[in-house]
């Protein structure tokens, strides 16, 4: 096993050892298959770049999650204002509500603006929304789906009391372990490649 | 075979045990999709075969499962690893008696098992539904036996390298060993709750995994060099492969049960690990279709060609759907739905059932040393085993979201049913299309093996594919 360190992007294996692989590399008859030394093509190394990036940014909680209930409660306890109560058109009425819980600002923002409403939702969900505000719940824990207000289907971890957590995490160990288990693969496959001899060698296949 | 079994290991002709592996796995391929149909028709017409326990569904479906993945998939491998392996390490089986007598074991052993499976008798767990008794003699009396074979031969092989095929078989037999040993603990152990659950699933994604995924892509590996007498695109890529699967297949179990009360980390890992599933599909692909540049005109000539190339073609959508259907923000719509039974289909009758197909079309002719009985009816079972399979995946996954769309939008259970009824009567001429083509792809070997051309010493069978 010669080792190399001086160009590791080349080559991890001393000139005696390169030798000797091209050798058999080109004297050696696998059952008459034959095999090429070429590199991974550049398109295909920036997919693979591509699949890692999107295997973290696809699993974390970002896209196409149900509405939680939380991010319409402002516009819930706005529907009896008399102002909105004024405005005929039921249009009217949400873009009011909207713009004025957008002036207020709201941690929501970004959701709402995900997730639009029509007057006739929010009057379904009215009543519900604030049954579960009655009762002290959190209301991130809850999503809509249809007409109804439901309790998310997350489980998560336990609370100290003993009720399961029903908010999905943007980010828990699992993905820590996942970042240094993909830097470990990408080390382990990096070493056994650049063991074999470099790419630009080109097998004869000689004796086939 | 009774001949066989007590001969000198020197007496008995090299590729015997292949022999034997291959039309047992075509038997039990027909025997596999036959109940399928008929348990398609069950689902198709609910009046189809009724009053009888031993008929119902709910005792035929993990027959139907077992006696594919058990006996056409795995027979297939065992058939492809018995003349493969020797045949890159330049030598012989390492015991050709050895091998006769697991394709003997195998074979009852298979037969037993399904038959409790039949009669009801049942660890209930899906995938792993074999008791644990059963389990133990696959384990020691047909695994290990062929694990044996294949080590002893790669170690006793005349070459100094080790072609990429034999990695992948020599780890798969050995991980399916495991996976068996570790996924079937909730039986030995007694685990019940979600360490049972958790277990379950665990080996049964890992039998596609660690079994069939890598040792599938291992017959295309050989295939499709042999045939095209190309060299492999990259001795590099096979490692970026070797390694992905193996590190990357073996951690996602915990995706298959993304709604269960498991630690929220350990879904989390799972799913990324999920995605990264398309790292060793890509290099497969790429490797596979870079080494048929300049042969591209076998893909419609030459019937393994075709068979492997359709194979890893369908790797792509296995895995695009694999990646993807177990993150959080797709799970909670197909789980539980048609989609899976559509996505199953895809990995087993779709890309590996035709990596498979080619393996056995070839490795009969060659060992025989007879040529195809027919070309025309090999051309009719291609056509009829991937039409066939487009119509069930395609009717299935549209089932798959209408029972997710009922399911999330609360609808009543039987108006899903209503709704789903045309793709089930199409499930079931898909499948019987797949089963018809069976019956015929038996009829051509049978006769390949009886009456087919003798090819003549220094010649290969895909050479003379065309000749008269």
């Amino acid at each position: 096993m010669g080792w190399r360190f001086d160009a590791p992007l080349v080559s991890l294996t001393d000139d005696a050892q390169n030798k000797a692989a091209k050798e058999l590399w080109a004297r050696e008859s696998l059952g008459g298959i034959k095999e090429d030394n070429n590199r991974l093509p550049r398109p295909v190394i920036w997919l693979l770049a591509l699949t890692i990036l999107t295997a973290f940014l696809i699993t974390a909680p970002l896209w196409g999650q149900r509405p939680q209930a939380a991010i319409y409660q402002e516009y819930v306890a706005l529907m009896d204002d008399p102002q909105v109560q004024s405005i005929a058109d039921p249009n009217g009425k949400v873009e009011y509500i909207v713009n004025a819980v957008k002036s207020k600002g709201s941690k929501y923002e970004a959701l709402q603006e995900r997730h639009p409403v029509e007057w006739d939702d929010l009057m379904l969900i009215k009543d519900q929304v604030i049954e579960l505000e009655r009762k002290g719940v959190d209301l991130e824990e809850y999503t809509i789906i249809g007409p109804w207000v439901t309790l998310a289907n997350f489980e998560g971890e336990k609370k100290p009391d003993g009720s399961t957590i029903r908010k999905q995490p943007h980010w828990d160990k699992g993905y820590t372990i996942d970042v240094f288990y993909v830097i470990y693969f990408c080390v382990a496959v990096v070493i056994a490649v650049k063991r074999l001899p470099e790419f630009s060698w080109v097998p004869t296949h000689a004796g086939h | 075979m009774l001949k066989y079994l007590f001969a000198k290991n020197e007496d008995i002709p090299p590729g015997t045990t292949a022999i034997f592996f291959g039309f047992s796995s075509i038997i039990w391929f027909v025997i596999g999709t036959g109940i399928g149909s008929f348990n398609a028709a069950k689902l198709a017409f609910p009046d189809f075969v009724t009053g009888y326990e031993y008929f119902a569904f709910g005792k035929m479906r993990q027959v139907h499962v077992l006696a594919v993945i058990l006996g056409w998939i795995s027979m297939a491998f065992a058939m492809a690893m018995t003349y493969i392996t020797p045949a890159l390490g330049n030598t012989r089986l390492w015991s050709e008696k050895l091998g006769v007598w697991n394709v003997l074991i195998w074979n009852v052993g298979l037969s037993l098992a399904l038959t409790l499976l039949w009669m009801g008798i049942s660890s209930g767990r899906e995938y792993s539904d074999i008791i644990w008794p059963i389990d133990l003699a696959i384990i020691f009396g047909v695994l290990f036996p062929l694990g044996a074979n294949v080590w002893m031969t790669i170690v006793t092989r005349r070459t100094q390298g080790i072609y990429t095929t034999n990695w992948f078989f020599g780890t798969g037999i050995f991980m399916v060993i495991i996976v068996f040993l570790v996924g079937n603990s909730p039986e030995f152990f007694n685990l019940t709750g979600l360490s049972e659950a958790y277990m379950t699933w665990w080996f049964a994604h890992n039998v596609l995994g660690l079994w069939i995924t890598p040792v599938a892509a291992a017959i295309a590996y050989y295939t499709v060099p042999k045939v095209t007498g190309n060299p492999l695109y990259s001795h590099r890529i096979g490692h970026l492969h070797f390694w992905s699967v193996v590190i990357f297949y073996s951690t996602p179990a915990a995706h298959h049960l993304m709604s269960a009360p498991l630690p929220e980390w350990l879904k989390s890992f799972a799913s990324v690990e999920g995605v990264l599933i398309l790292v060793p599909a890509i290099a497969f692909v790429s490797n596979l279709l870079l080494t048929m540049t300049g042969k591209w005109h076998m893909f419609v000539e030459n019937v393994e060609i075709k068979f492997t190339i359709t194979g890893v073609l369908l790797a792509i959508p296995l895995n695009m759907q694999g990646g993807f259907q177990q993150t959080r923000a797709i799970n909670w719509y197909i789980h539980g739905t048609g989609w899976i039974v559509a996505h199953a289909h895809l990995a087993l009758l779709g890309f590996s059932t035709f990596l498979e197909g080619a393996a056995v079309y070839y490795g009969i002719q060659t060992l025989l040393r007879r040529k195809l009985y027919s070309l025309t009816l090999a051309n009719f079972h291609f056509w009829f085993l991937l039409i066939g399979f487009c119509t069930y995946w395609i009717s299935m996954t549209i089932a798959g979201l209408i029972q997710g769309a009922g399911k999330i939008y609360e609808v009543p259970y039987i108006d899903v049913v209503i709704a789903e009824h045309p793709y089930m009567i199409a499930r079931w001429v898909g499948g019987t299309m797949v089963f018809t083509g069976n019956v015929v792809w038996l009829y051509n070997m049978w006769m390949t093996a009886r009456v087919g051309t003798e090819i003549p010493v220094g010649r290969l069978p895909h050479e003379l594919a065309y000749e008269r």
